[in-house]
Parts: C-alpha cells; sequence; structure tokens
C-alpha cells in the first residue's frame, strides 16, 4: 500500500518535472536551437511559405535582457523539405543568452513568438559539473581542508564521510535555500546570513548525526574527534554562502549542493588511494605527516586545474 | 581556576609551540586560499584575532552560565555574531580589502581553531587568561598567514606589501591557486627539520 | 524539564543578545557602507574621466544620471528612460518610454529629488508608478553623462559581462564619439595570476584610445606585447610617448594575458558589446529628446 503511495508521488513529480518539455513540442514550432555562433535552426511541425519564412524583414529576433536591439539577419534558408529553416546572423551571437524570435506572417498568423536558449538540462549539468570538477571545493577552492587532511588516510573512511558530507550539504543547502528567498531577502536581514546558515548547517549535522548513531555506528564511530568540527565545517557553509552570491533557483542550488559535495568526496577519495600507498613508501622523516600530505594536495590541485575552462554545453 | 601562566606564557605558546597553522594544522583553508600576499594575511589574521579575542573573552565571562547540554550551539552562536560583526565593519569601511578576501572572513565562523579554544580554554579559565590565550592563538594565525604570503608574494610577485623588491622576472608558479599546497607543505617541513636539528644538537651537547 | 526550561530560557537570553549586537553594529555600519560606496564610485568615475586622486575638479563639469528601464506587459515591451530636467537643482526627472522602434510613447514628469533617485526602492517605486498598472517595470541600467558648461565631454556607462570564472564587472569611459576613454574593472574573481591579470595597467590600459570603429571588430592576438608599448602601457614613458603609441597601437587588436586567453576575450567582447549597445540607445534616446524638444539637464 505504502509503496503504491510513493510510486504514484515519485510518478507525478516527475511528470511535473518534464512537462515543460512536453509543453514545448505543441504549436507551430516544433524545435529550435543554435547550430553555431552565427546560425539558429527552426523547426516547423508543417511545410510553410517558403516566401514568407526566406524573407528576412519578417523576423524581429533580440537578446530576453535588451528587447531594443534587434539583431540582424544577413539571411534565412529554408531546408528542401519545407520544414525547417536556418537563421544566419551578420554578427555573432551570445548563446548563453535566451534569444526571443518572433516572424510576422507566418501560416497566417499575425505574429509567431518563440524563445531559443540552451538546453536548461544542461546548464543544470554544467553547474553540476562545474562544482564537481572545474571549481572543486578542496583543489581549487580551498575549502574543507581539516576534515581533508584528518579523515583520508583510509578508502572506507573517505567514502562513508564523503556521502555523509554530501547528504548534508544537499539538505543543508536546500534549507538555506529557502530561508534565504523567503526570509532574509524580504525582509532585509541578510546581514544575518552568517547566523542563519550556520544554524541551518548545525540542525541538519545534528539530525544527520542522531540517525546515523543508529543506523550505523560501526560509521559512527570512525568520525571519532572530526564529529565537533563537521558541525561548523567551511565546505559545508560554503555552499548556501555561494548560493546567496549567485541568485540560483532551487534546481540550480540542488545541482550546486550536490556538485560540491561529490567533488568533496572525489577529493577525499583520490587522496586516501594515495594516503594508503605512502604509507608503504620510503618518506623522508622531515616530510612525514601532513608536509607530504600538502605537497600530494599540491599535485592534485595542479592536474585540476587542467580542468578549468572545460565546456561540455 | 587560578593558574600561573603569565601572559607572555600564554602568548609565546600560540604563536609557537601551539601555533594554529603550523603546528595544530587547523584553519588551513585560508592559508593555502588566499595567502598569495603579505597584506591579505595581515588582514585576514586582524580579522581572525578579533573574532578569537572577542569570542574567548565572551565565553570567559559567561561561563558559568552557559548549560554545558548546549555548550556548543552558544560557542557557534558566540562566534557567529562577531563574524557578523568584523563582516559588517571591514564591508563598510575597507571595501577593497574586503573584496580580496571574498568569502573567508564570513568562514572564519567554521574555523576549527576557534571553537576549540574556547572548548579547552575560555570556558575553564579566568578572563584574563583567556583574553591572553585568544591573543596568542589570533596572533599565531595572523604570523603563519602573514610568513605564507610573505615566501608567496615574494617569490611569485617579487615584492613585499606591493613594492617591488627582487630584481628579477619572479615565478608566476608561486601565486598560482595551486602552489599554496606545496608553499605551505615545503614550510612545514621546513619547521620539522629545525625541530628535528635543535633537538640533536640539544642531545649531543648533554 | 526543569533542565529543558533552563535550557530554553539561557538559549533565548543568549540569542538576543547576539541580535541585538549585530543589529547595533549593522544600524551602525549601513550607513558608512552606502556612503564609502558612493565615494568609491565617484573616484572611479573621476579618475576615467582623466582627474587622478586630488587632482582639482573643475566647477563647470557635472554628471548627469539616466537610468533606464525595461517596461513590459503581457504583450508587448519597451524602454523607459529616467532623465534629469533642465532647470534648477531640484527641478526633478521626466519619464521618457520609448517604444522597441524608437518612437515615443508617453513622457511624464516624476517628482523625485537628486537624493532621493539614489535610492534604489523610492526610485523604482515612483517608475512604477509612472508606468501604471498592467506593466512592469524593471531597472535594466544607468548611464551617467558627464558635461562641461552644458557641453558633452563623455558617458560613463557600467555594465557586467561573463568572465571566465563568474561575473566581471566593469566602468567604461567613452566621448561623444564612442571611443573608448578608459575603463575600469570593479569586481571579478578571475585566477590569481592569470585572468586576475585583467585589472593591471598594461592590459586595461590597452582599451584606451580605441575609436568606435576600431571597437565593432575588436579581437584580442596571443602574442607577447612589444616592449616599448609594454613601457608605454604601464606609464613608464612620458606623456607624449604614451600618446604616440597609443595612436600607433589604436586600431590594433588587444594583446591576451599569457595563459588567460579567454579571460581576455572575455573582457574585449564584454566591452565591444557594451559600447555598441550604449550607442545604438543614446542616439535612440536623443532623436526622441530632440524631436519633442524637451529639455533635460545634459
Amino acid at each position: 500500500m505504502n509503496l503504491a503511495y510513493t510510486r504514484y508521488i515519485v510518478l507525478t513529480a516527475l511528470l511535473f518535472l518534464l512537462a515543460p518539455i512536453f509543453a514545448r513540442a505543441e504549436g507551430l514550432v516544433v524545435n529550435q536551437k543554435f547550430i553555431s555562433d552565427k546560425e539558429i535552426q527552426v523547426t516547423f511541425s508543417g511545410p510553410v511559405d517558403k516566401a514568407v519564412t526566406e524573407n528576412i524583414q519578417n523576423y524581429t529576433i533580440y537578446e530576453e535582457p535588451d528587447p531594443d536591439i534587434r539583431l540582424e539577419l544577413s539571411s534565412a534558408v529554408l531546408a528542401d523539405d519545407g520544414k525547417s529553416v536556418t537563421l544566419f546572423f551578420k554578427e555573432p551571437l551570445n548563446t548563453a543568452k535566451t534569444h526571443v524570435i518572433t516572424v510576422h506572417g507566418l501560416a497566417g498568423i499575425d505574429k509567431t513568438t518563440f524563445t531559443v536558449s540552451k538546453s536548461y538540462l544542461g546548464y543544470l549539468f554544467g553547474i553540476l559539473i562545474s562544482a564537481l570538477l572545474i571549481n572543486n571545493f578542496v583543489f581549487t577552492k580551498y575549502l574543507g581542508l581539516c576534515v581533508f587532511f584528518g579523515t583520508s588516510k583510509k578508502k572506507d573512511t573517505a567514502k562513508g564521510m564523503g556521502v555523509v558530507f554530501t547528504m548534508v550539504m544537499v539538505v543543508s543547502a536546500l534549507m538555506s535555500w529557502f530561508f534565504y528567498n523567503f526570509i532574509l531577502i524580504p525582509f532585509d536581514l541578510n546581514f544575518l546570513q552568517i547566523v542563519v546558515f550556520i544554524g541551518l548547517v548545525s540542525l541538519t549535522v545534528q539530525a544527520v548525526d542522531t540517525i546515523l548513531r543508529k543506523v550505523n555506528p560501526i560509521l559512527f564511530n570512525s568520525f571519532g574527534v572530526y564529529l565537533v568540527l563537521v558541525i561548523a565545517n567551511c565546505v559545508i557553509i560554503a555552499v548556501p554562502l555561494i548560493l546567496a552570491n549567485n541568485n540560483y533557483n532551487v534546481f540550480e542550488t540542488f545541482m550546486l549542493a550536490l556538485g560540491a559535495g561529490g567533488g568533496f568526496l572525489l577529493a577525499l577519495y583520490l587522496m586516501s588511494s594515495v594516503s594508503e600507498r605512502m604509507q608503504l613508501a620510503n618518506i623522508p622523516k622531515t616530510f612525514k605527516g601532513l608536509p607530504i600530505a600538502f605537497i600530494v594536495a599540491g599535485q592534485f590541485a595542479m592536474a585540476f586545474l587542467g580542468f578549468s575552462g572545460l565546456q561540455l554545453f | 581556576m587560578a593558574n600561573d601562566k603569565s601572559s607572555m606564557q600564554l602568548i609565546s605558546r600560540g604563536i609557537l609551540s601551539e601555533n594554529p597553522i603550523f603546528k595544530l594544522a587547523l584553519s588551513m583553508c585560508p592559508a593555502v586560499g588566499i595567502s598569495t600576499t603579505v597584506m591579505n594575511g595581515l588582514l585576514l589574521g586582524i580579522a581572525v584575532l578579533f573574532v578569537q579575542v572577542f569570542s574567548s573573552v565572551t565565553i570567559s565571562i559567561f561561563k558559568n552560565l552557559i548549560h554545558p547540554r548546549i555548550r556548543i550551539p552558544t560557542y557557534t552562536l558566540t562566534i557567529a555574531t562577531w563574524v557578523t560583526v568584523i563582516d559588517l565593519v571591514l564591508a563598510a569601511y575597507l571595501p577593497e580589502a574586503y573584496a580580496k578576501m571574498g568569502i573567508f572572513v564570513k568562514l572564519i565562523v567554521a574555523f576549527a581553531i576557534i571553537t576549540m579554544r574556547l572548548e579547552m580554554f575560555a570556558s575553564k579559565e579566568s578572563v584574563n587568561d583567556s583574553f591572553w590565550d585568544g591573543l596568542g592563538m589570533g596572533l599565531g594565525f595572523m604570523v603563519g598567514m602573514m610568513t605564507i604570503g610573505f615566501v608567496r608574494e615574494l617569490l611569485g610577485s617579487g615584492a613585499i606589501f606591493g613594492y617591488d623588491v627582487l630584481g628579477f622576472k619572479p615565478l608566476l608558479f608561486f601565486i598560482l591557486p595551486s602552489a599554496g599546497f606545496f608553499v605551505v607543505g615545503l614550510m612545514m617541513a621546513f619547521f620539522n627539520w629545525i625541530e628535528i636539528f635543535y633537538k640533536r644538537s640539544k642531545g649531543l651537547k648533554r | 524539564m526543569k533542565d529543558m526550561l533552563t535550557i530554553v530560557v539561557r538559549l533565548t537570553i543568549s540569542c538576543l543578545l547576539a541580535a541585538s549586537v549585530m543589529g547595533v553594529c549593522f544600524i551602525f555600519t549601513s550607513n558608512a557602507k552606502k556612503h564609502n560606496e558612493h565615494v568609491k564610485e565617484q573616484q572611479v568615475m573621476y579618475e576615467l574621466l582623466g582627474y587622478k586622486n586630488g587632482a582639482k575638479i573643475p566647477e563647470s563639469l557635472a554628471l548627469h544620471e539616466v537610468y533606464r528601464y525595461v517596461i513590459s506587459s503581457s504583450e508587448k515591451q519597451s524602454i523607459g528612460y529616467l532623465v534629469p530636467k533642465a532647470s534648477g537643482k531640484e527641478a526633478g526627472y521626466d519619464f521618457v518610454n520609448i517604444d522597441l522602434n524608437g518612437a515615443l510613447l508617453e513622457n511624464k514628469a516624476v517628482a523625485l529629488s537628486e537624493t532621493e533617485v539614489l535610492e534604489t526602492e523610492t526610485r523604482n517605486k515612483a517608475v512604477q508608478q509612472a508606468v501604471g498598472a498592467g506593466y512592469t517595470a524593471n531597472f535594466a541600467d544607468r548611464i551617467i553623462i558627464v558635461t562641461d558648461n552644458g557641453k558633452r565631454i563623455a558617458y560613463l556607462i557600467g555594465g557586467k559581462f561573463q568572465g571566465f570564472k563568474t561575473f566581471v564587472n566593469v566602468m567604461l569611459a567613452v566621448d561623444p564619439n564612442f571611443s573608448l576613454l578608459g575603463m575600469e574593472i570593479l569586481e571579478h574573481e578571475e585566477d590569481p595570476g592569470l585572468g586576475a591579470e585583467i585589472e593591471q595597467d598594461y592590459f586595461k590600459n590597452q582599451f584606451k584610445g580605441k575609436p568606435f570603429e576600431a571597437l565593432k571588430t575588436i579581437n584580442v592576438v596571443k602574442a607577447p606585447i612589444p616592449d616599448d608599448y609594454l613601457k608605454a602601457l604601464t606609464g613608464k614613458l612620458s606623456e607624449a610617448d604614451i600618446l604616440k603609441f597609443r595612436e600607433q597601437y589604436k586600431d590594433k587588436d588587444i594583446y591576451a594575458l599569457t595563459g588567460a586567453t579567454i579571460s581576455s576575450k572575455a573582457v574585449s567582447n564584454g566591452v565591444k558589446g557594451i559600447v555598441l549597445k550604449f550607442a545604438y540607445r543614446i542616439n535612440v534616446l536623443d532623436k526622441v529628446l530632440r524631436e519633442q524638444q524637451l529639455a533635460v539637464s545634459f
């Protein structure tokens, strides 16, 4: 009985999330996308009038925030099947922005307006990858180093820590998002940011702590002295502070938190793999312990620098 | 509660034998993240010093009123309050320096070193001792940050406090973000080496 | 139970104490912050206009602020400008609503004083009132028109664009022919040692003196800056030599920073976009103001 309910809820949620994609498929315009930085391709549901679509006078195109600045077309070419038209622009487009296209007189309708933008899912995925690799919290933002050096001795602990951190981060980031957008901003209490965020983080950590104590005592024991430090760990508190700076919406917040947590997990895992090997190595006495760990982390950081500039979408 | 620790001892302990950066290895994030110049180190050091001293004194004054069950939340609240204060003050009066330090001023709230001193020292000792202890730890942090900043600024941009001192072209590597790890690691090793050397020479004399 | 009660009471008291400390601090610092930001902004503006630290600013120089709003309803959009009226100091503002083809829709007087207009909320409310119900007015940007004895000598434009890591916030000064007089980077989060070099003189001074025609097609080249040009950019040569080099390189592309080509390109494209859009808009606004014979302060 319970299971059936859950299934319904999950299905409804999925439908709700995917609704924009289905809704978009209706109407005259089926698909629109950037081909390159000077071309946009528009596909219609049926063949359209060649005279109308190839006349560049019939188009008004602008970037969403600048409706008064028209973008000039150099030509519009209808494909042989009469269903898709490719628009060529004089100047390179800023494909990160949403473009609004209006066609006049198409299929007897005075105005047909639609927008072209990069896929939103791709953008969300971009935030995830960015927080995970390009702006990895440990190796390029230098956060959470205490826990990073403290618990990256064994792979098992590292994995457990990483997963718990990710959980705490996602939950606390979502809560902080709600507090930030519905309490701090409307009442002009932005200066209470730090107190509110750290309170929410502590609350989440306390909850995770209580749950973990019951569910997985072994993992709970391996936290050891770091339990107190987790309550106020900079890698967790940094996520709400970053999202407060960037005006993210709730999905973007989720992706950022997930990416940050995943990045932390990745860093811990990589470091612990090296640490396990290093125990067998012959390290000079002065470098034993933390110094060599820092050098290794530095090498990782340099490797992660290679991810910068990575753009998938 | 009273003890015979003099203020000088408490300060020197914070700077040398229990230096928060090189010895206790706590609060490493800013040590790696924004230690590209001496000035950054100095400013963040001052901010941490302020928070540490004020939190230590606050907790020490109210130590008998704090319920042991809500110890940690009270510490967090105290630290968060003082961090908010320094954050607002820096943003208002030193906007340029504040922009350079970015998110790290707000992150002082999560510095393990401050919570640790409150838990281990300020909640047990007198107000006076807590003040000196907080001052020592804050100074220790500041000195550590400035040392790293000194090395990185000297080798990376050939300058100290923004004034050119090196005649030759500096090594860009040292101000690149990832070099922070190397510099801190090498400096820790260097201090270890001095310590071993010192102990050995002492042993030979005896 | 008694334990619980004491915990609650003590926690409440400590929260109240903390709140009062933070509240007092906020009240004291918020005004100072606003004031300092304003002073800093003024300083940046005058520096861009060529009045370095401490240089005397002539009395005849005046800055006129124009605020641009995007007005939208469910059907159509238009652009609204809040322009200061000509006569006297307390003359208030005109709200000029221009449709997307550059024709005047309406023109209303808005009663705002010079200090009130600096307050974002008061200004937004006044503009919202002027456009009426059914329309929403969203603040877009602010331009500053600089006049000397009533003659236009420069425009100051703020702008924001995507850098390599996050946003880059700049302020540009252009002359009445839209040639760049200077650029200042206000805010950025590029990597130190790499992209952060955009705020260095040898990069940002390359933009100084670029004519509008060159800006339209500006690009970056991956090559080291010639030694003598570098000296001119960092101000190590005499004033006359610097001008000579600026003249020689004025139609050339921007030399990209070593190891930060993307940041360099982002800045040059961003600057180009800001100036091109501004040039179009100010021409439209001027045309409308001339046709309607509106008396404005600039």
